[in-house]
């Protein structure tokens, strides 16, 4: 869900909340105001309930007849005022209750105008009765009030307590969602940022099993398509390089075909000139040595193919060694024409390392034909392979006897586009080349000294099984 | 028959061979050497009427040879064969004062005529 969906969400949650709190208030503070103004009626009643039973005392003290017809007044009074307001008091103590109110109401009222019609004041028994029928009256009266009273403060204290517990529960739930949000925010920014870095080391890595489909979602789709980009274009830069490679291989392997070629011319003039005094078994000779330089021919031709061919990474355990000397064969010519003096050095049992011997090929050939370029009018080359200082690794290095490299360019020789050959140069090698040995977890680094020559050293990691899975994932 | 001496250097067994084949063949008394040093300390001992020599070898080259040739013999006439054939090699064997100059691959009538011209010189 897209986080803005989120937010809107939650909003409306919020808001449906308060309303539902605001309903609740509302509802209580209607049913408080119906409670008041029936308290406001009772209160009435009950001062004419008071004013009826002062009437009554009258009555049976003075035998003032006057004070039953006010008593029946006030009933009137009382009743219409009752059936008036009947609906609010139905509302706030109900049907059963205003009942009772009015069926003593009544007994009383029957009871007055008994003693109107026919009573006297020295009616013992009749004074009694109507004396108990006010006094039930009044008290159920009075009760009445005193609960709604109570009931009132009841009904404060609830929406107290209804509003107090509400702000919590709001508050609370305005945390833990502003957290909830801004959590995925983070682990989603923190993708990213793992992600970045890792491009920037050249490792072009993709985020895999994005679940939310929020807005980033989108960016990181985004980032996995430039990252998946980067990576195919870096694999035509390899590729490219390896073909700018191959044009300087080229004049080292022209020179290299020529010689069989005129070696087998030679042969076949030879042959005809003196074809009549050659014997049988000096004529197989001569084309057994024709055999020999095209199977010499053929060698040359396929090493070439095999390195331009372009190839997907493919990591493989291998012995370093056997690679070097496949490099050096590709490049022999071109060090002879050079007239570079090479020597090679490997050390004998060797860990194994877990590589693209193809790339690292690559890798090695740019080197040296960095080196052929340092020298001018030739030079000397030093090949080597040893076990790295920490045991964990394998160490390479190249060292040539060449101008050297100024010790203000040395920081950027990996940098792509950086060169000091002029025109000559794309500037691509030494920066493909760094990312192929950052791509085995390997390192390479370069010393210098003007006038003296320049290092470059390879280290690569020892093969292991955990480690190849760990390349494994670089690579991908 | 003439009696003429001819070596050849070459890093290639096979030139050396075809071309020690073909000439003797004609009647030349040929020596080979597959590079220049031996070859420079047999000239030194002994004179040769023409060498025929690689250009690029590894150690001393061509030119080396040339040079140590003219020096020693400034009557023997000297063949570069090359398998560069550019221009800037050519104009710095003629300068040399090279008799020759030839590319890989090599036509060996074209050489035998090559070499028996510089010896019609020397009559």
């Amino acid at each position: 869900m897209k986080i803005e969906r989120k937010i809107i969400l939650y909003n409306i949650f919020n808001v449906a909340l308060i309303l539902l709190i605001g309903f609740f208030a509302f509802q209580n503070l209607n049913l408080m105001l119906t409670k008041l103004k029936f308290v406001e009626i009772a209160d009435d009643m009950n001062t004419a309930f008071l004013e009826m039973r002062l009437s009554e005392k009258n009555y049976f003290l003075y035998n003032d007849r006057t004070a039953l017809d006010e008593i029946k007044e006030k009933i009137d009074q009382t009743t219409a005022s009752i059936e008036q307001v009947k609906a609010d008091i139905v509302k706030a103590i109900g049907e059963t209750d205003i009942n009772t109110l009015k069926s003593h109401l009544n007994r009383y009222s029957a009871l007055i105008g008994e003693v109107r019609q026919n009573g006297n004041n020295r009616d013992v028994q009749m004074g009694l009765r109507l004396r108990d029928a006010g006094k039930k009256l009044r008290e159920f009266s009075e009760s009445m009030t005193k609960l709604e009273r109570k009931r009132v403060n009841e009904i404060i204290e609830v929406s107290k307590k209804i509003l107090f517990s509400s702000f919590w529960v709001v508050l609370a739930f305005a945390i833990a969602v502003s957290h909830f949000i801004s959590q995925r925010i983070l682990k989603s920014l923190r993708k990213i940022e793992t992600l970045a870095a890792s491009i920037t080391e050249g490792k072009f890595a993709t985020i895999q099993g994005i679940r939310s489909k929020d807005e980033f979602d989108s960016v990181i789709s985004a980032i996995n398509t430039m990252s998946e980009e980067l990576r195919n274009r870096e694999e035509q830069i390899i590729q490219s390089k390896k073909l700018a490679s191959l044009g300087i291989l080229t004049a080292g392997v022209a020179h290299e075909l020529t010689n069989p070629i005129n070696n087998i011319s030679m042969i076949a003039q030879a042959y005809e000139e003196l074809y009549d005094k050659l014997s049988r078994k000096e004529r197989v000779e001569f084309m057994n040595k024709v055999e020999g330089e095209t199977e010499r021919m053929r060698s040359i031709v396929k090493n070439l193919l095999d390195f331009s061919r372009p190839k997907k990474a493919d990591m493989k355990e291998a012995d370093i060694n056997v690679v070097m000397q496949k490099a050096f064969k590709l490049v022999q010519n071109m060090l002879e024409v050079s007239n570079v003096d090479a020597k090679l050095n490997l050390m004998d049992g060797l860990n194994h390392v877990f590589i693209d011997e193809d790339q690292i090929k690559q890798v090695l050939v740019n080197l040296i034909t960095n080196a052929v370029q340092a020298m001018h009018g030739g030079g000397r080359l030093f090949i080597s392979t040893r076990t790295g200082k920490n045991k964990d690794s394998v160490e390479i290095t190249v060292r040539d006897t060449g101008k050297g490299i100024p010790p203000e360019f040395l920081p950027h020789v990996f940098d792509p586009f950086f060169t000091t050959k002029g025109e000559g140069g794309t500037g691509l090698g030494l920066s493909v080349s760094y990312g192929i040995i950052k791509n085995h977890k390997g390192d390479i680094r370069v010393e210098s000294w003007i006038g003296e020559g320049t290092t470059f050293t390879i280290e690569l990691p020892v093969y292991t099984e955990a480690g190849d899975a760990l390349i494994h994932e670089g690579v991908k | 028959m003439n009696q003429y001496r001819v070596m050849v250097i070459d890093d290639e067994k096979i030139v050396c061979d075809m071309a020690k084949m073909s000439l003797e063949h004609e009647g030349y008394i040929v020596e080979t050497f597959l590079n220049a040093e031996p070859a420079l300390a047999r000239l030194k001992a002994e004179r040769f009427d023409v060498v025929v020599t690689d250009y690029k070898m590894k150690g001393i080259d061509g030119m080396d040879v040339l040079r140590d040739v003219k020096n020693l013999y400034p009557g023997t006439d000297v063949i570069m064969i090359t398998a560069f054939a550019n221009l800037d090699t050519a104009i710095e064997a003629l300068r040399g004062k090279v008799h020759d100059f030839f590319p890989k691959p090599v036509k060996i009538k074209a050489l035998k005529t090559s070499i028996q011209r510089a010896l019609s010189k020397k009559k």
